[in-house]
């Protein structure tokens, strides 16, 4: 059953359109079995925020202002735009157990909830407060999120890879091409076709004619 | 849980060494394959004779024995890893090419890249084959798509160069020709052209094909518009709702900000 599973997550998940999104990703088994491919659920509104107004990103800091954690500020550790949802990092929890085989119930751990985005407010750093924030552009024309109340910038978060590459600190393995011989233009237009620059280049003479073909 | 997997990932590649080494003595069952297209073909043809000499009183395993050198095998090393990553758990590997880079190479360097991409797949995909075989987690799958990504994007920059050429020579918008045609349900539809040897008069499987619409289909087309427009009553009617609902529910906010 495992292996049949394994199998039907390889395949890239074709989400329908009126598709319900959750904490868990389509391709998971605990996803699947949410939303069955047969199962019409019931539909849940979701505010239209454009992409260009979207304006909390991973590893910002938060402040909740409603729900069981509310007044308390966290990072998010999660964001899924389909629900305009955020998780942050140990707020807003409920405990499960997980894990659980035949009489072992399990470890019991704390998971958190998702926040709608109009429940938090991001930080401003400054003095600390939640604020609302805009999207303005600076003197060299770069957009950045300004906050209202005191006019302090908020960088965007740098956040760490998710292979754990650090691109400063790379080197080089023995089947990477160097960056100079990546960058370097090899290329000089012609108006001859990719197959003429190739047998051109290895000055294989084609002297065979083909025998005649019909296109229909 | 580590320590297992990187024993069985060490035997994994254990077997590959085996199958490399070149040894004297060949097991019984490859021989017998080997044997059996060999019969074949001297049944073909019985005047060519593959087995020389004294065939009488050396089994056939020890004749084919005679035969058999290394050349066959020669070669297999491209499709295994650098030795020092064999049994790794994850293998470092750096970020595929990206189509502005691929941009400034000539055909040549493509044309290079495309068979070195090539082989590399090639030996990421029996990596794969072999963890799949032992049950084990291939180290550091996300080197296919690396190299899927570049092999796509590589074919997309060969074909953006070879629309360029054709649209300034000959001003045809596709290297395939085609036309739209009818089918037998009264739908248009692109055909594309087939390459064939003999011309369409005197294909009889072209021939059966029907590329035009009868009288007797006319009235299903007729149920076929209806419907069309009315699924597309039914979706403006469904938006509109959608829209009406979203405004009812998320109004206060759009007036807030």
């Amino acid at each position: 059953m495992r292996l049949t599973a394994l199998l039907a997550m390889a395949a890239r998940v074709k989400v329908p359109p009126d598709y319900r999104y959750g904490t868990s990703r389509p391709w998971t088994v605990g996803a699947q079995r949410m939303n069955p491919p047969g199962k019409k659920r019931r539909k849940v509104f979701v505010e239209p925020i454009q992409p260009e107004e979207w304006s909390l990103f991973k590893g910002d800091t938060v402040e909740v202002l409603a729900g069981k954690d509310s007044g308390k500020q966290g990072k998010i550790s999660q964001v899924i735009r389909a629900r305009n949802w955020v998780i942050l990092e140990g707020l807003n929890t409920h405990y499960r157990y997980i894990g659980r085989s035949g009489e072992y119930r399990g470890t019991y751990i704390a998971s958190e909830s998702p926040l709608l985005v109009r429940e938090v407010a991001l930080v401003d750093p400054s003095d600390r407060k939640p604020t609302q924030v805009e999207w303005r552009f600076t003197e060299e024309g770069e957009r950045v999120r300004v906050s209202l109340r005191s006019g302090r910038i908020l960088p965007k978060p740098v956040v760490q890879r998710r292979d754990g590459i650090v691109p400063e600190q790379w080197k080089d393995g023995p089947k990477d091409t160097s960056p100079d011989d990546a960058l370097e233009k090899t290329y000089s237009a012609s108006l001859k076709t990719f197959e003429e620059e190739i047998t051109g280049a290895t000055g294989v003479m084609e002297t065979r004619a083909g025998r005649r073909t019909f296109w229909y | 849980m580590a320590a297992t997997t990187v024993g069985r990932v060490l035997s994994l590649c254990r077997q590959f060494q085996k199958g490399l080494s070149i040894s004297t003595v060949l097991p019984l069952q490859q021989t017998k394959v080997l044997t059996a297209c060999k019969a074949q073909r001297s049944a073909f043809r019985p005047k060519f004779c593959l087995l020389h000499i004294n065939n009488m009183g050396t089994s056939l395993a020890q004749q084919c024995r005679a035969l058999h050198t290394s050349q066959w095998r020669r070669g297999l090393e491209a499709f295994f890893d650098d030795t020092p990553n064999w049994g790794e758990p994850t293998v470092k590997s750096g970020a595929p090419w990206t189509a502005k880079q691929l941009r400034t190479k000539s055909s040549e360097d493509l044309h290079k890249l495309w068979y070195v991409l090539l082989k590399e797949k090639n030996m990421l995909l029996t990596v794969e084959q072999e963890a799949k075989r032992q049950r084990v987690q291939m180290p550091s799958p996300e080197r296919l798509t690396k190299i899927e990504r570049s092999m796509k994007r590589l074919d997309t920059i060969v074909q953006e160069r070879e629309n360029a050429l054709r649209l300034l020579q000959t001003g045809q918008e596709r290297g395939r020709p085609g036309t739209w045609r009818k089918d037998f349900f009264g739908r248009t539809f692109w055909y594309r052209f087939k390459e064939y040897p003999i011309p369409w008069y005197l294909n009889r499987r072209y021939k059966r094909k029907r590329f035009f619409t009868p009288i007797f289909v006319d009235s299903f087309i007729r149920l076929r518009i209806e419907s069309h427009l009315h699924s597309k009553i039914l979706k403006k009617k469904a938006d509109l709702e959608n829209k009406r609902k979203l405004q009812e529910k998320f109004s206060r906010f759009s007036a807030r900000t």
